[in-house]
Order: C-alpha cells, then sequence, then structure tokens
C-alpha cells in the first residue's frame, strides 16, 4: 500500500480533488440520487472488489489495476466526504446571519 | 450520518471522471512499475548466490527463476523478493543446481589460451579460479567454460588453485579434476618444469590423488654455432650440471683453436645420458667445418655446415656415429666448401705458421697419439698443404726438456710421423712430407716453466 501511494501519489491527490469537488456540489444539488437498492448493490461490489484484493485471487496486470482502481476510488470518497462536511459547515454558518 | 448518505447518494456522477483518470493511470503506470519493482528485486538478489536468475514482472506480480545451491539459499532468495516494497505476489520458479556425478573440471593449455571447462561449485569460485588462471598466465588469453553444478568433493578449491599453478609451467596440456582424481597430460614448458609439476602435486589437498601423470618434459636441447665471420663459436641450451658444463666448455675451447667461445648454456636437470660424451664428439665434429651448427635433441645429434675439403666431408658423415653412445641417433648433412685458390710457397709457409701460432696439434702425454681435439687444426692444415700442391713440407717434432734427449727425439720423430700419416690418410701425396724430430734442441721458451715447456712441445710445418 504504501508503495502504491508514493508511486501514484499525482494520481491520488487528483481523485482527491474530484471527490472533493464532487462532495461540495452534492450538499446543495437537489434531485434524487442513487435508490437505496442501487447503493447497496454498489456497495456490495466495491466489497466483493476489496475482498478479491486483499485476497489477491486476480494475477498480473488486472491484479494491480484493481489495487490501483480501488486506492483511487478510496480517496475519492475521501475527498466527497471533505467536500460535503466544509459545504455543509459554510451553507450552516451563511444561513443564521441571513 | 444520515446527511453523509444522503449527500453520498449525489457521488456517482464523480465516477465517471473517476474511471477515466483510473484508465489514464493503469496506462502511464503500468510498465514503470514494472521495471521499477523488476530493478528492485534484482538489487536485493544481487548478494544472494544464484545462478541463472530471471525475474519477470507482470503488474506487482514477480516470477523468480534460478538455480541455487542450497536449499537454505533457495529459501532466502524467494523471501528476499517477497521482502521488497511493492511486490504483490512471487512466483517461485527457483531449483537447486544440478549435482554433477561426477564431478568434473579441467584446465586446458593451447598455443593462444587456457580454457577452464566443467563444473564449479559456486560462482564466487568459478570468479575466483578464472582469476588466478589470469594472474597464473599473465598476458594469454584465459576462456572461462565452467558451469555450475553441485556435488564438488571437499578441498576441491584447494586442490583445483594448486592445479592452476603448475598451468603456467605447461607449454601445452590439460589438467581434469574428476571427483578426487587428478590427470595431467601435456608438455612442460622449460626443462625441469615436468620434475616441478611432480614435486608440487604432492601438496594435493588430503582425499585428491593422482589417476595419470602424462607429462613430458620439452626436448634437452644444446646448440653451438660457428661464425667464420665473427670467428666465434655459440653455445646455447642446456647441460646437466656444472661440472659436465665445464668439460663442455674447456673442450671447445681446446677443439676451436681460432674462434671465441661464447658460452650461453644453463644447467639444467633432464639430459640423456651420456650427454656429455655425445656433445663433445659433436663439438670435435664441428670444429673440423669451416662454418656449421650442431643440435642436440634429446638423443638425436644435427650437425650442418661446410666440411673444409671432401675427405674431411666424408670422415664426418662416416665416422662420427661410431663416436656416439647407443641409441644415439646421427644426421649429417655436411657439404664441402669450395676450394681456395692455390698460392706459392712462400704464403704457404706464412698461412702454416698463422695456423700453428694461434692452435697446436696436441699428443698424449709422452706419446705419439693424436689428441681428438686437435681434428680441426690438422683439417685447416691440409686444406691449406692442398693449395700448394707442388711444395715439400718438412714436419718437425719438438719437445720439452723433461725426461731424456734420447727419448725426447725418439718421441719428437714419432710425433712428426704421426702427423705425416694423418695428411696421407687425408688423401696427400706421402713423397711430398718428410718427418723430423729434433728432440729438444731447439726451444723457442725457457722449460723452467709449465708454459714454456708447453711452448716447446710442438709441430712445425717448413716448406722446401
Amino acid at each position: 500500500m504504501p508503495y502504491l501511494v508514493s508511486f501514484h501519489i499525482g494520481w491520488l491527490i487528483g481523485s482527491a480533488l474530484l471527490g472533493f469537488c464532487m462532495g461540495w456540489i452534492s450538499v446543495v444539488q437537489r434531485g434524487n440520487g442513487t435508490s437505496k437498492v442501487t447503493a447497496r448493490c454498489l456497495a456490495v461490489l466495491v466489497a466483493a472488489l476489496v475482498a478479491a484484493s486483499f485476497a489477491h485471487v486476480i494475477p498480473g496486470r488486472f491484479g494491480y489495476w484493481l489495487d490501483l482502481g480501488l486506492v483511487l476510488f478510496a480517496c475519492y470518497l475521501v475527498g466527497c466526504t471533505i467536500g460535503a462536511w466544509l459545504r455543509y459547515w459554510v451553507v450552516s454558518r451563511s444561513q443564521p446571519a441571513a | 450520518m444520515q446527511m453523509l448518505f444522503r449527500w453520498a447518494s449525489k457521488w456517482w456522477p464523480g465516477l465517471i471522471p473517476l474511471a477515466v483518470m483510473w484508465g489514464f493511470a493503469a496506462w502511464n503506470n503500468t510498465l514503470p512499475v514494472e521495471a521499477d519493482l523488476s530493478a528492485r528485486s534484482s538489487a536485493a538478489l544481487k548478494d544472494t548466490v544464484l545462478d541463472k536468475t530471471r525475474i519477470a514482472v507482470d503488474g506487482r506480480d514477480v516470477s523468480l527463476a534460478a538455480d541455487a545451491f542450497s536449499e537454505e539459499g533457495r529459501r532466502d532468495a524467494v523471501t528476499t523478493v517477497e521482502m521488497v516494497p511493492g511486490v504483490r505476489l512471487v512466483d517461485d520458479q527457483t531449483r537447486l543446481a544440478p549435482e554433477a556425478k561426477p564431478f568434473v573440471w579441467s584446465a586446458e593449455r593451447d598455443v593462444v589460451r587456457v580454457t577452464l571447462s566443467g563444473s564449479a561449485p559456486l560462482p564466487s569460485m568459478k570468479a575466483r579460479l578464472t582469476e588466478a588462471a589470469r594472474k597464473e598466465v599473465n598476458g594469454t588469453e584465459v576462456a572461462d567454460q565452467m558451469g555450475l553444478a553441485r556435488g564438488a568433493p571437499a578441498r576441491f578449491e584447494a586442490a583445483a588453485m594448486l592445479l592452476l599453478d603448475q598451468i603456467g609451467k605447461l607449454k601445452d596440456g590439460k589438467i581434469t579434476i574428476t571427483d578426487t582424481k587428478v590427470n595431467l597430460s601435456g608438455m612442460a614448458r622449460d626443462i625441469g618444469g615436468r620434475e616441478a609439476i611432480a614435486a608440487a602435486l604432492k601438496n594435493l589437498p588430503e582425499g585428491f590423488s593422482i589417476a595419470a601423470n602424462e607429462i613430458k618434459a620439452p626436448p634437452y636441447i644444446f646448440q653451438a654455432y660457428k661464425d667464420p665471420v665473427a670467428a666465434t663459436v655459440t653455445l646455447t641450451g642446456y647441460v646437466p650440471d656444472n661440472n659436465v658444463h665445464t668439460a663442455i666448455a674447456t673442450s671447445a675451447s681446446r677443439k676451436f683453436f681460432t674462434e671465441k667461445v661464447v658460452d650461453n648454456l644453463k644447467a639444467s636437470v633432464g639430459a640423456p645420458g651420456s650427454f656429455n660424451t655425445a656433445v663433445v664428439a659433436a663439438l670435435g665434429a664441428l670444429s673440423r667445418l669451416s662454418t656449421g651448427t650442431l643440435v642436440v635433441s634429446d638423443r638425436e645429434v644435427k650437425l650442418s655446415g661446410d666440411a673444409l675439403y671432401e675427405g674431411a666431408a666424408n670422415d664426418i658423415r662416416a665416422g662420427l656415429g661410431k663416436d656416439f653412445p647407443k641409441n644415439w641417433q646421427y644426421k649429417p648433412e655436411i657439404t664441402v666448401k669450395p676450394a681456395a685458390g692455390p698460392v706459392d710457397g712462400t704464403v704457404c709457409q706464412q698461412l702454416f705458421s698463422e695456423l700453428l701460432a694461434k692452435g697446436k696439434i696436441r699428443f698424449a702425454t709422452k706419446r705419439a697419439d693424436i689428441d681428438p681435439d686437435s681434428a680441426g687444426i690438422l683439417d685447416h692444415l691440409i686444406e691449406t698443404a692442398l693449395r700448394c700442391p707442388t711444395t715439400n713440407i718438412e714436419v718437425a717434432g719438438h719437445t720439452d726438456s723433461d725426461g731424456e734427449d734420447a727419448f725426447n727425439q725418439a718421441l719428437s720423430e714419432k710425433r712428426a710421423q704421426a702427423v705425416i700419416d694423418y695428411l696421407v690418410k687425408a688423401g696427400l701425396p706421402a713423397d711430398r712430407f718428410s718427418a723430423v724430430g729434433y728432440g729438444s734442441t731447439q726451444p723457442v721458451a725457457a722449460n723452467d716453466t709449465d708454459d714454456g715447456k708447453a711452448q716447446n712441445r710442438r709441430i712445425e710445418f717448413l716448406v722446401r
């Protein structure tokens, strides 16, 4: 893991920034998101991929690409979370003043 | 937390650019990651003893193939690669190096190179053996064709190093270790090299033994070159010891009365039997040539050159073989020097006087038997006599003052007659010569010293 992070640090920062933007938007975005069923299916899929990664069941380059994708996805999620919390904090501070 | 889930349900559109980014990252980084892990794995294995190491990286999975020299070394190599940061899986394709039965190692020397072949037990030992061979044959090419295999006998390196020390003493040949048996064949570089190798082999490590030692000694060479222009006789090659050296040098200085003897002989073991007798006889024949070369190689004598006249050539061709010990071969290649032009009696007398001033006809002590060492000067006297065929020559014998006058008188007459007999036997007409004995009545030096007596004991040629 440290090797993956250090070797792909630029790409990981990029995915975190992408997530930050998505999180920032998501707080004020109107409309429906994914349904609960879809979200659960996606969660199960990600969990299965994480399990496959840790179990080293996918060999060679495909295994490497899976690990890389999961790390990028993790950074994306972290960026989303930070972005959403920050936006929420900014919005909640400005409302009482208005 | 509920808010987080609500926000998260709206994060999915970002997955599309994330997937694109993922694709670009994979496209850009796969080969660099593989190259980096390959380099790190190779660096990690640098101090590990392996042969035929091959590292292939697929993604972050490393395939390691190598020959190890012990089970522990094999496991260590796999663990080392597993510990390299970034490596995910190691495909272990290592194996133990094959075991050689029998374990054979050899060093072969020819004209241009030394070739090391067979098996060495470890890469480091292989390098040490190659380096040792390079040092031993400084300047000669060393070809390393050794493979690596397990199964070397104990103390193999010590035995191989000792044998490599001997390769420098060989002109050509092969040294082989087969398990604990050592075979040697070839030709020693120098006289005495065979004996030096045999002595060194006594220090082989315990457990090793000599199966066959067929190292041959180089020919034992003695050469002499008579150069009439430089007026030198050059002796080169080997003699068995200092006593024989002295005997040959003394004999040469007596036989070659007009030439300076240049002595470049070296003492060395390995001479054939009766070396001294054969070489002295051959030098006697060489002294009878105007120019010539003598080569004694082991038990073969080659004499080539120009005799002073036809009779001498025939005598040298036919007679010398009898002087050699049994089992010796004599190969004369004698030609005859072109006859010099005729001269009158005065010049002939001058030539006789010059020859007898440079050398003497020698006889056995108190006897009239001509010393074989005088064959050279007699041939020159005969050649001179042939140049003035119309003259008559008085051969005069003289003695020193030792002994009774009557005995000396008789001895001087006999010696003069012996010389005439020699000349007649060589083909000169007997009626041209008369023998006269003067005993000790005409000394040319005082008889009170050995040197003076030696000067008085002489034969003179007087043209009448």
